[in-house]
């Protein structure tokens, strides 16, 4: 009997466990990153590591600077968030959240200017790029992770 | 011609008799002696006689069960081999391959089927829509693709309005 109620007590709390880990909050990290080709360049930022080779492969530039960024925790799925540089903005707005990730719409802004606004489902486990305009010589781009 | 010893033991055995018997008895010193220790003797062989005759029996029963047993079991799981290995023959084995081999093809037909190509993955990010402001960027184009190797979605678009180096500033 007391075998029995310690095994119904501990699928009670595994279930619960793995409920509340389905429903943990998760962090979408957001950034403005500049890659551009120089001669000694700085090491990638840790939140681009996974993708380091490729953002190498498809844009052919050695460094990737983060010039504005956020993290954002979402809870509801519902937030919205600014990551943001001097002249460019990233506006983030989280319209719920599905089995997979996020459903999120993004507006980039030069100034106050709308360069680009589009609709996307971001996967958890797949991050998403976007490619800017060019600046100077080098490329801005666009990164969301869920972390 | 006898020696003392076997004539002993046919006296013992009262196998000895006529001229020979009175004879061996003649020559026996101490007779009395003698007829006492072949009593014992006789004594002796009768208990032998009656133990060991009972345990051969019941050692001989004992093994007859065991053995009688032993050749029933293997009779039977012969029995059941044998049921067995006919229902699984050749010609069985050949129609059951067969027939899972189709119902593989079946279900992987329709699987392959059901998969549209160019459906998006539900593992992947997906872009719903994107729009650049044609009055900015009038000659802005837009495509996505999904690298495989570590499943990155990027949303490409050229065209947009190019911008000084200051414009790259934190």
């Amino acid at each position: 009997m007391r075998n029995c109620a310690f095994f119904v007590a501990a699928s009670l709390a595994l279930a619960i466990s793995a409920v509340d880990s389905i429903n943990a909050a998760e962090t979408v990290w957001s950034g403005l990153v500049m890659a551009e080709n120089v001669s000694r360049p700085a090491p990638i930022p840790a939140e681009l590591t996974r993708i380091e080779e490729t953002l190498k492969e498809l844009f052919g530039y050695n460094q990737f600077q983060v010039i504005g960024q956020s993290r954002k925790t979402l809870k509801t799925g519902e937030e919205d968030w600014l990551a943001s540089s001097k002249y460019f903005a990233l506006h983030v707005d989280a319209r719920g959240e599905t089995e997979a990730g996020y459903v999120l719409n993004l507006k980039l802004f030069k100034e106050q200017e709308l360069l680009l606004e589009m609709d996307t489902k971001l996967n958890k486990r797949s991050p998403l790029v976007i490619k800017g305009p060019q600046v100077g010589g080098g490329q801005l781009l666009l990164v969301l992770v869920v972390q | 011609m006898k020696t003392f010893e076997e004539k002993w033991t046919a006296w013992l055995d009262d196998q000895l008799s006529g001229k020979e018997l009175v004879d061996f008895e003649a020559s026996l010193p101490d007779k009395a002696a003698a007829e006492a220790e072949k009593r014992d003797a006789q004594k002796l062989g009768a208990l032998l006689k009656e133990q060991l005759g009972a345990q051969a029996m019941s050692n001989e029963e004992f093994f007859s069960h065991q053995l009688r047993e032993r050749i029933g079991r293997e009779t039977a799981s012969q029995d059941r081999y044998g049921e067995r290995s006919t229902w699984w023959t050749v010609r069985r084995l050949v129609w059951s391959g067969a027939a899972s081999l189709a119902v593989f093809v079946i279900c992987a037909v329709f699987v392959l089927r059901d998969k549209n190509p160019g459906e998006q993955s539900q593992y992947l990010t997906q872009i719903l829509n994107a729009r650049v402001d044609p009055a900015v960027s009038p000659n802005a184009t837009i495509s996505m693709f999904e690298t495989k190797e570590d499943k990155v979605t990027v949303l490409w678009v050229e065209g947009l309005q190019s911008l000084p180096a200051d414009y790259a500033a934190k």
